[in-house]
This record gives C-alpha cells, structure tokens and sequence, in this order.
C-alpha cells in the first residue's frame, strides 16, 4: 500500500463517516434529533472530494451504498431527504449517467412490484373464505384462524384429491361405463330390491347406495370402455396410488416451504413472557370491541403464564409424581378399553348379522357410532386426568395431543383391523374348510367358485373366517383364535352359503364412508349442543341463576384448538384410509369441509371463548403438518397392505378375475405397451437393478442426513456465536445506560481506537497537553471517560445497524465459545501498551506513527489512522506482538492481579473520594454526555466501508465480549460502574508502577 | 415541505417513495388523510397535526400505545407528540406491510421505551404492561403479578443481566417471534 494512499483515505473516510454519521447520529438514546450542529457537518462533508480517482470511486460506491439502504433506515424522512439529496449530488457529481439508469431500473422494478401487487390482489379474491377467516383472525387471533387455515387447506387438498377420482374414475365410469342393472355386480339382487328405497337401508349405504359409483363394487372390470377405449381398471388403480403420492408431495412441499419460513432453531428458543408482552398487541385491530377482547385475552394469558409459573414453583415431588403415574394409567386403561370395546362391537355385529336375517338401525350403524362416540368423549376424559398431573400448560398440551393422536389412530386401527378381519372371513367362506390353516397364501389362490344366484348381499351377512396373514401379523395369539374361529365357521358354512358374493372392498368403502358421516353427524351435533345451547343458556339464564353461569359452572364454551385441529386430521386419515375402497370419499369430504368451516367459524364467533391456554400454532409450524403426515402414513398401510395382500373380490369391481390389485400394471404392460417395454421393465424390477438402487438410496440417504448433521453443527456453533455476538453488543449497549458508563476502562480504550479519525478534533486538546495526560489529572481523565462512553454508545450503534450482514466477522469470536482465557492477551494489550507511549511519546508526529503502522497491518488501515494519538491501534499493536511471547498464564496473572489490584484498593484508595462528585455529576447530568456523544459520533458511521468496519469489528467484539464476562461476574451494577472507574484509575497506576507488581498482586 | 398544499409535488412524492416503504397510492392516501386532518384545524393551515387530531383515526383509536407511537414518530421540538406529514409518513411506513423486521422492531423498541432513554427498565415494562392490560383494578395485575412477570421478562431477553433489555436484545428476542413482523402493522 501506497502511504499517500493509506493517508489519504482514512482521512476521507473520517469525513465521509462524519457526513452520514451526522445524519444517523440521533438515531438512538436521545431520540430526538437536534439539526444545529449537523448542518454544519453537513457542508464539511461535502467539502471533501479530493481528486483521487479511486478515493472518488470509494466515494461513490458508499453514497450509491447509501442511497440503496436508505430507505431501510429508522430516521426521520427529513434527514433521509437531506443525506439523499446530498448522496446523490456526489453520486450525480462523479457518474451522473449511472443514476439516470438506475432511476429507469427503479421504475422497472417498481412497476414489476406494482404489477404483482395487483396480482396478489387478484389472487386474494379467489382464496376462499379469506373474509372470514380474517375476521377471526380480529377477534380470536392467529391461534384460532390457524384452525381455519388448516381446515382451508385440507380443503384445498380434498379439491383436487375429490377432481382426481371425479375426473379420471367416476365420470367415465359414468359416461362409458355399463349402466346400473345390466352386470351382476351392477344389479341389485331381487331378495334386496324389496328394501332397497328403505330408508334405514339408506342410511346404512346399503340399497341403491351399495350399486352405485360410490363404491368400489360398481366399477366395471371391462378394460376399455367406451369409444375411446377408456382403461378404467387402470385408472382406477392409478388414481388410488396417485392420492398418496398427491398427498405426500403436497404435505412434503407445505412443511419444506414452511421451514424456510420460520427461522431455523426457533423451536428450542422460548421467549414466552416476552412475547406475550412485547408481541401481544396486534397493531391492526382497529375496532374498539376488538381491542377491547384483545387486551382481555392478553391479561387473561399474561395472569395464566404467570399463575403457572407460581404454580409450578410450589410442589410436593412425590404426590406429583405418584398423580402423574396414576394419570398415565388411567389413560392407557381407556385407550386399551376404546379399543378393545371397537373390536367387541365390530365383533357383536358380525354375530348380529349372522343370527338375525333383519337389523335394526341401531345394530347396523353400531360400529360408526361407537367409534364416533369414543372419539368425542374420550379426548375430554384425558383432560380431566391432565389435570391430575399439574403440568405446565405448554407440556400437558402437548401429553393432550399425543394420547389423543393415540387414541384416533387406535380407533382406525382397530377399525380397520376388524375389518380386514372380516375381509378374511368373507373370502375364506368360500373355501374348502380342509384346507391346511398355514398356507394362507393358498387359500388366497382357490377360493371357491360361489353360486351363481346368490351374488346378493349386503357385505355384513358373510360370517365366514379365513385364515389371512393380516390376522397372523396383527396378533401374536392368532393360531389359538383361528383354530375356534374355524370352528365357529364351520358350523355357519351353510347357512350363509347361499349369500356369498363377499365385494370386500365395497365393505370396507362401506364403513369408512358411514364412519365419516356418523363423525360428521357428531360432530355437528357437538358444536350444537356443547357449543350453541350452551352458549344460549349462559347468556340468557345467568340472570336468574344463584351464580355467575359466564365465569363459574358452565361458562362459554372453549374452541379447543388442537384438539380441534387433531379431529380434522383423524377425519382425513379416515379418507385416506377409505378412498380407495370408495372413490367419492373426497367428494364428501369436500362437503363435510366446507359444512365444517360455515359451521365451526359461526360457532366460533357466536358462541365460543378462545381456550385460554393459548398454542402457538402460527402459519409457519409444521406441528400440524407433521402429525398430519404421521397420520397418513399410518392411513396408508392399512390399503396399501389391502391391496397387496388380498385378492379382489370375484365379481365385483374393477379388478375382479385377477389374482391382485396391481396385476393390472403388469397386465398392460404386457398387452399394451410395445414389447420393448415389458422387457425393459421385467429388466428393471429384476433384482440386478432393484437391489443397486436400494444401496444407492441407502448411500444418499446417509449423505443427506451426513450433510444434516453438519448443518446442524454449523447452525448450532452459528447460534452460538450470535449469542456470543449478541452478548457482546449488549455489553457494550449496557453501557449505554447512564449508570453505567465508565464501565471497563480498558474496552474503552480499545474502541476508542478504533473509532478515533472524527475524534481528532475532539482530542487535540488533550493531546496538545501531555502534561495532563501523563499527570493523571482528574479532568483529563474524566474527559477520557466521557469520551469512552460515548464511543461505546455510538460503537453499539453501528454494531446494530450492520447486525444483519455482520455476523461472519465475528468468527474469531464465535470459535472460541469459552473465550475468557484466549480475549485475556487481548485485553492485557490494552493496559500495558499505555505506559510506554504515554510516557514516552506524548508527541509522536503523524507520520512517524504511520510508518510503524503501515507495513504492520495493510488490512487495518482505517483503523490504523489514528495512531497520532497515544492510545492509538498502532500502539496495541506493537505491545500485542511484544507480549506474545508471553504465556497466557501470565498474562492472565496479569489481568487477575489488575482485578485484585482494584479490589484491594476499593476500600482504601484516596482517588475515590475525589472521584466521588465527578461521578456524580455524571450521573446527574445525562446530557452532557449526549453532547459529547454527538460530537464525537461523526467518527463512526454505519456506512463506514466494510474493511474498515471489519478491520476494527473483531477487536471490539472481543472486548465487547471482554466486557460482558466480566459483567457477569460483577452483577450489580452500581457497584460495578463504580468499580470501573477505580478499575481505569488502577489501569493507570499499574502502567506507571510496572508489571511486577501487577503478576504478585493478590486475585 | 409539510402536507399544507393539496397536491403533493411530483418530485417529493417520489422522492417519498424512495424514502419509506409505501407505495404511491399510499402515500397520496396518506396525504388526503392528512389534509383531512389538518383542514379540521381552525383558520390557517398549520403544517404540524396536533396528537389529539392524529388520535382520532381509527386505526390509531383503540391502540393502547397511542400516544407512545405519537411521540416516537413526533419530530416536534415542543415534544407535544404533534406530527408533520412527513412524520406521519414516517410512521405509516414503519407499520407498513413491507417493513423489515429490523425497522419495526427498532421502533416498537422506542415506543416501549416509555421514559426515552435507550433501555427497557423495569418501569417501562410496568408501563408497557399496564398500557396492554390497562389501568383498571380488575384487569391491572397485582404487584406481585408484575414482579413476577416483569423478572420473567427480564429472565428471557436480558441477556448480558444488566437489568433492562436493550435494543439488541429486544431485536434478538422479536426476531425470534413468528407473528410480530404480521402483527406490528397498520394500514390506512
């Protein structure tokens, strides 16, 4: 580097600094902004262009810089007239050209923000029930909408799940298939026609429902249909395939985006007080009831943290912990009881049906509501027991949650258990009882050819049990059952021969269609009774009631959030499991979705209260999604192993004749597709390629999470350092608070240097007068602390400003999370060098300063300029390599003795005394400091060119973080300002007494 | 300069548009507002609104920060909290949809800031809670309530222990909030 250059540019960055620095100068503590003095700053700033090319260029970059971040800054929009206006003559000044085009780039983009403004507006209008959803979003908050959003977007998923099947099964089967009555499986048998219009017949899906496209059965197993030759069969498999994977991909996709959203690592920060406070108030809510609720539920919340919080400090262990284990019993004693009592009803109805030829509305919708039934009590009962257990909320929520999506899923599941349970009978009916009950996979292959006239039959009639590996896997204790249970089908063998013409599929479709109806009937039904009726009789009959009905016994009732949100996921795992079986199922889900939305949100809205324990389910956690997914996993098994297991039924639906379901891929491959085809695929399901690919998805599967656990890595040590960053900003921020101002003599020192080339003015009477300096006396050493505090206050600032991009810099830092021992040399830096310049070179030159500052350090230049001080960076920098050599230990030795050093001299140092009104008067006068701030501010500057800043951030941050340790060791404050000033004092008495002293003196 | 001309100066209007996060329309609906308000004023046009006229737009009626906000946005040097339209444009753009997180949070730092000196205390956070909660018996917490929220407060966000949150650890702490940036908005 050049040294006119390395001159030159501190120089004019100083000013430069000055000119923005300025502006941006009241941003902060005194936040009102006084325009005297800067203006006068002002016209110093301008003055600057010198006619250095590169220096202009600088120049440039930096008002360019400016003029880019202006508007991201929180100033009042006359100075941002004033520094813009000011950016741009010196921008206009060196490259007018560049700001016409870059006003046509801004009109550009303005006009591609414009345009797709518009568009999201336009899209906004089509978002349904956006009003809504909005207007419960003003009055119970996000939490509640999130239900709504979520219930939007199951919808949305149901809509194209519901355009799938409608498109590609049920409107060709409509349009081309054969219509109803012209194939057996099309045809209601004559022993049923008789009761087909029943209602009760209806109601159970039976009748014209069963031979109809809801359901599987219905479905021709012609391969082409129509003129076009349609391959249903085909579609029909496809499309039960392509819902998964639709599914999949969308929840994939949803909870992906929805990750980038939220801040990486949020989930193990928890600022829930400050939140409650600092976020709570929800500036857009500008309607005086609104903000009348609002504020209620925020006390309501702010006293519940709190009482939990007093609650939770209170406790007796061993009642606790015996309470919870009792609570944990009870729970799993009513899972196991929903269960089994599922098993025991589907069981019961089989029975029913083989034993009465006619039933009962009730014994032929029994399972449904049973299951709905449990499904609405049993999440009540476990909050009862939560309370048991006295966790606190956030936790007992989250117990709520879990046992509830245990129960639902164990309701499915011992649904759908039972209910291949049955399949198995049905198919087995058929079968020669002497068959070996091992070899399954036999049965499977001969069922028997059943009679031609009895192709009837309403699914539930079939009584017959067949040994199935569902059943074998299931329960353990399977043979020993199969053994009776064939005993017990022996003897309905013949009886219900007659009836066979099992449509399994048509069944299950069946029950899972009369399960989500049953669910909705229930569900309405709640919101009715336990919602509206109660609402009613809160409102109207507190008046004559002995107590308050709205805050005692019955109250309002709550909307249940999660709760709320678990039900809908139960209710689409339902569809899931069933849409198979009965490709309208999204179709009625549809329905019931939007039933559910008009309903739920006007019950919301009329009468119900937002639970008060409120979950923090914003748009962006995925907690919702997660279980969502879970759960269609879990939905998934059930069918997927269905289909691959069993064979079809034999003469309904589409794939009936065929030995499986997904035979009629290999089918077409077979027939349809040109030879080639089948050969390159028999090739690639051969094991040759299938077990590659297995490996190679094993290896990428262990790369990627190999890269995840780096990630991790990064993003924890990241975290870190920002604390470790953050920390440090706020130690020196701390400063900021007038008590504490001369904090850390030897910080201040440090950053003073770093930040000197405005102080220059503001220095020069000091320096002019070695004599104070060197003597010690009280004024200069006050004007030093003064001036260190302000130097602080305004290194804070910058510190925040840049607090985005800055991070990275403060590596150094960050590696070395335990940095107390490694920052000592650092800072020891700070002390020692002083004695010898002081005393020694009170009136070094410039230029001599800088020629021991240039070959040093090329890369710190902006900070090196003001080595014409005595505290100058250049001087730490010298003492630093000089002490080097030094072990740590004995510099730590050093710094401890420092520190003992002041302690020792607390009680009995003869400064203090003096100190005494000096401090005072500080106190007192928070002013004066402003004032000084002021002037000195200039030298900082947000804008200041990045090596500058980064030059001088490491230093800082290290005695940043410097300062921070020790704050935490000394936690009372008063005490600690005070101690710091005896501390520069000490600082200054041990640079002139020598380093001996220092490494023997007491810790 | 100010809002006193019923038009708005081609120039400035785009230079405002450069200056804060608005957009045009909303800055020219800022300036009818404005006027409105100011026209409301007797006589002669004055180019400073006073906070009582601010106070009466409904989106600033029932927010319990009110004047805090007033005062923050005031350039005045009577510090009566009246705004310019300048300020007034200042202070939509800081509530605006496309604010960053960082300037929202530095002000609604200085609007919790009830005594202006760079540091959330634990009066100010008195004084912040009890603006949320307001001032009645019924709904205002008892003292040992607020002791206890108030060292919660200070348990979370203080992280250098000093006693008062100070701006970068409020920064730290709202940036880490998932509804803030969607809640710290006010639109005309």
């Amino acid at each position: 580097m050049a040294k006119p250059a390395t001159i030159t540019r501190p120089l004019i960055s100083s000013k430069r600094h000055k000119s923005i620095r300025k502006n941006s100068r009241r941003i902060y503590s005194p936040y009102q902004d006084d325009n005297g003095p800067s203006d006068d700053e002002d016209k110093d700033g301008e003055r600057v262009d010198s006619n250095d090319p590169e220096e202009s260029f600088q120049n440039i970059q930096l008002q360019k810089e400016i003029i880019a971040n202006i508007q991201t800054k929180p100033w009042p929009i006359r100075r941002k007239l004033k520094v813009l206006k000011q950016a741009r003559e010196i921008v206009l000044k060196y490259e007018g050209r560049l700001t016409r085009t870059r006003g046509y780039q801004a009109a550009g983009a303005e006009l591609l923000k414009k345009i797709s403004r518009v568009f999201y507006n336009i899209v906004v209008l089509f978002i349904p029930w956006e009003m809504r959803i909005k207007k419960i979003e003003s009055h119970f908050g996000s939490g509640v909408a999130s239900y709504f959003i979520f219930l939007r977007w199951l919808f949305g998923i149901n809509i194209v799940l519901t355009i799938m099947t409608g498109a590609f099964i049920v409107l060709p089967e409509l349009l081309a298939g054969a219509p109803f009555g012209t194939t057996r499986s099309k045809t209601i048998p004559k022993e049923h026609l008789a009761s087909a219009q029943d209602l009760d017949t209806i109601w159970s899906l039976g009748g014209y429902l069963q031979y109809s496209v809801l359901f599987y059965g219905y479905y021709g197993n012609v391969r082409k249909i129509g003129s076009a030759g349609y391959r249903l069969p085909l579609a029909y498999f496809l499309v039960g395939m392509a819902i998964f994977a639709y599914s999949f991909i969308t929840l994939l996709r949803k909870m992906a985006k929805n990750s980038r959203m939220s801040l990486a690592g949020t989930s193990d920060e928890n600022y829930t007080f400050c939140w409650r406070v600092f976020c709570a108030w929800d500036y857009l809510i500008g309607n005086p009831e609104a903000a009348e609720s609002k504020g209620a539920a925020i006390v309501n919340s702010i006293r519940v943290s709190i009482f939990y919080i007093q609650q939770t400090q209170i406790n007796n262990l061993a009642v606790l912990i015996s309470l919870r284990i009792l609570a944990n019993i009870l729970v799993l004693l009513s899972l196991t009881g929903s269960i089994y009592i599922i098993y025991f009803v589907v069981d019961r109805s089989q029975k029913l049906e083989q034993e009465k030829p006619e039933l009962t509305l009730w014994e032929k919708n029994e399972v449904s509501v049973v299951v709905s039934l449990i499904t609405m009590i049993a999440p009540s009962a476990f909050e009862l027991v939560a309370q048991l257990e006295m966790y606190h909320p956030r936790t007992s929520l989250r117990f709520q949650l879990a046992r509830v999506l245990v129960l639902y899923l164990g309701n499915l599941y011992s649904l759908i258990i039972a209910l291949l349970d049955k399949v198995n009978s049905m198919s087995a009916s058929n079968d020669e009882m002497a068959r070996n009950l091992s070899d399954s996979t036999s049965y499977l292959a001969t069922i028997s050819q059943p009679t031609e006239d009895n192709l009837s039959t309403i699914v539930p009639d079939v009584t017959e049990r067949r040994n199935s590996t569902l059943t074998s896997t299931t329960s353990s204790a399977q043979p020993m059952r199969m053994q009776s249970l064939l005993n017990q089908t022996v003897l309905y063998e013949y009886n219900t021969r007659s009836q066979q013409d099992p449509c399994w599929e048509t069944y299950v479709g069946q029950e899972m269609l009369k399960l989500s109806i049953i669910d909705m009937i229930f569900t309405v039904a709640s919101i009715l009774l336990i919602d509206f009726i109660r609402g009613l009789v809160v409102r109207y009959l507190s008046d004559c009631c002995c107590w308050d009905l709205e805050s005692k016994f019955p109250e309002y009732g709550e909307f249940k959030i999660a709760e709320n949100v678990l039900h809908l996921i139960y209710n689409q795992g339902m569809i899931w499991m069933g849409a198979f079986f009965s490709p309208c199922l999204p179709a009625f889900n549809v329905l019931k979705l939007v039933g559910l939305m008009y309903l739920r949100s006007w019950a919301v809205l009329t009468c119900n209260v937002p639970h008060h324990q409120v979950f923090r389910a914003s748009r962006s956690n995925n907690f919702y999604l997660a279980m969502l997914l879970f759960m269609l996993f879990l939905c998934m098994l059930p069918t997927i192993f269905a289909i691959v297991r069993y064979r079809p039924s034999q003469y309904c639906g589409p794939f009936s004749g065929q030995e499986k379901i997904y035979d009629i891929i290999s089918e077409t491959i077979a027939n349809d597709f040109p030879l080639w085809f089948s050969k390159v695929m028999s090739y690639v399901t051969s094991p040759v390629v299938v077990l590659p690919a297995l490996l190679l998805l094993f290896m990428l599967i262990y790369y990627l999470q190999a890269i995840a656990r780096s990630l991790k890595v990064t993003n924890s040590q990241l975290r870190l350092q920002h604390s470790g960053y953050l920390g440090s900003t706020s130690g020196s921020c701390s400063s900021k608070s007038y008590h504490n101002m001369a904090y850390n003599p030897c910080a201040r020192y440090a950053e003073n240097i770093h930040s000197d080339p405005p102080f220059r003015k503001t220095l020069q009477p000091i320096r002019n007068e070695p004599g104070v300096i060197t003597a010690q006396s009280y004024a200069g050493r006050r004007a030093h602390t003064t001036r260190y505090i302000i130097v602080n206050e305004h290194e804070a600032r910058k510190k925040l400003m840049r607090s985005n991009t800055r991070i990275p810099r403060h590596y150094r830092l960050a590696d070395e999370p335990t940095e107390i021992v490694e920052l000592y040399p650092r800072n020891v830096k700070c002390y020692i060098p002083r004695t010898p310049h002081r005393s020694h070179q009170p009136h070094l030159s410039e230029e001599e300063e800088e020629e021991e500052e240039d070959p040093k350090s090329s890369t710190k230049r902006g900070s090196s300029k003001q080595s014409n001080r005595p505290r100058s960076l250049s001087d730490i920098h010298q003492t630093a390599r000089f002490y080097i050599g030094d072990t740590i230990n004995s510099q730590l030795s050093m710094e401890q003795g420092l520190y003992g050093d002041q302690e020792d001299d607390w009680g009995n140092d003869p400064q203090t005394n003096i100190r005494g009104p000096e401090s005072a008067h500080r106190y007192g006068d928070p002013y004066i400091k402003h004032k000084t701030k002021h002037k000195v501010e200039p030298s900082l500057t947000e804008s200041d060119s990045a090596s500058l800043a980064s030059s001088s951030d490491q230093q800082n941050s290290s005695t940043d973080q410097y300062i921070q340790v020790i704050h935490n060791k000394e936690k009372y404050l008063k005490s600690s300002a005070k101690l710091t000033k005896k501390k520069s004092k000490n600082s200054v008495k041990f640079n002139v007494s020598g380093t001996n002293d220092l490494v023997c003196s007491n810790v | 300069m100010g809002g006193t001309s019923s038009k708005l100066p081609k120039d400035l209007l785009s230079e405002y548009q450069e200056l804060t996060f608005l957009t045009k329309q909303e800055i020219l609906m800022a300036h009818k507002i404005f006027s409105e308000l100011q026209d409301r004023e007797n006589g002669l046009y004055s180019s400073r609104v006073s906070m009582e006229k601010i106070l009466t737009l409904p989106e600033l009626k029932s927010n319990p920060f009110r004047k805090r906000i007033c005062h923050v946005f005031s350039t005045s040097d009577m510090k009566d909290g009246s705004l310019s339209f300048e300020d007034f444009l200042d202070l939509l753009s800081a509530f605006s949809d496309s604010a960053t997180l960082e300037i929202k949070s530095h002000y609604a730092f200085r609007i919790f800031d009830f005594d202006d000196d760079g540091t959330l205390d634990a009066r100010d956070l008195e004084k912040l809670v009890n603006s949320l909660t307001g001032e009645t018996d019924d709904t205002r917490l008892t003292g040992e309530e607020m002791r206890q929220l108030i060292s919660n407060i200070l348990e979370e966000s203080d992280i250098d222990k000093d006693g008062t949150v100070n701006l970068s650890e409020f920064q730290h702490v709202i940036s880490r909030s998932p509804d803030f940036v969607s809640s710290f908005k006010i639109v005309l």
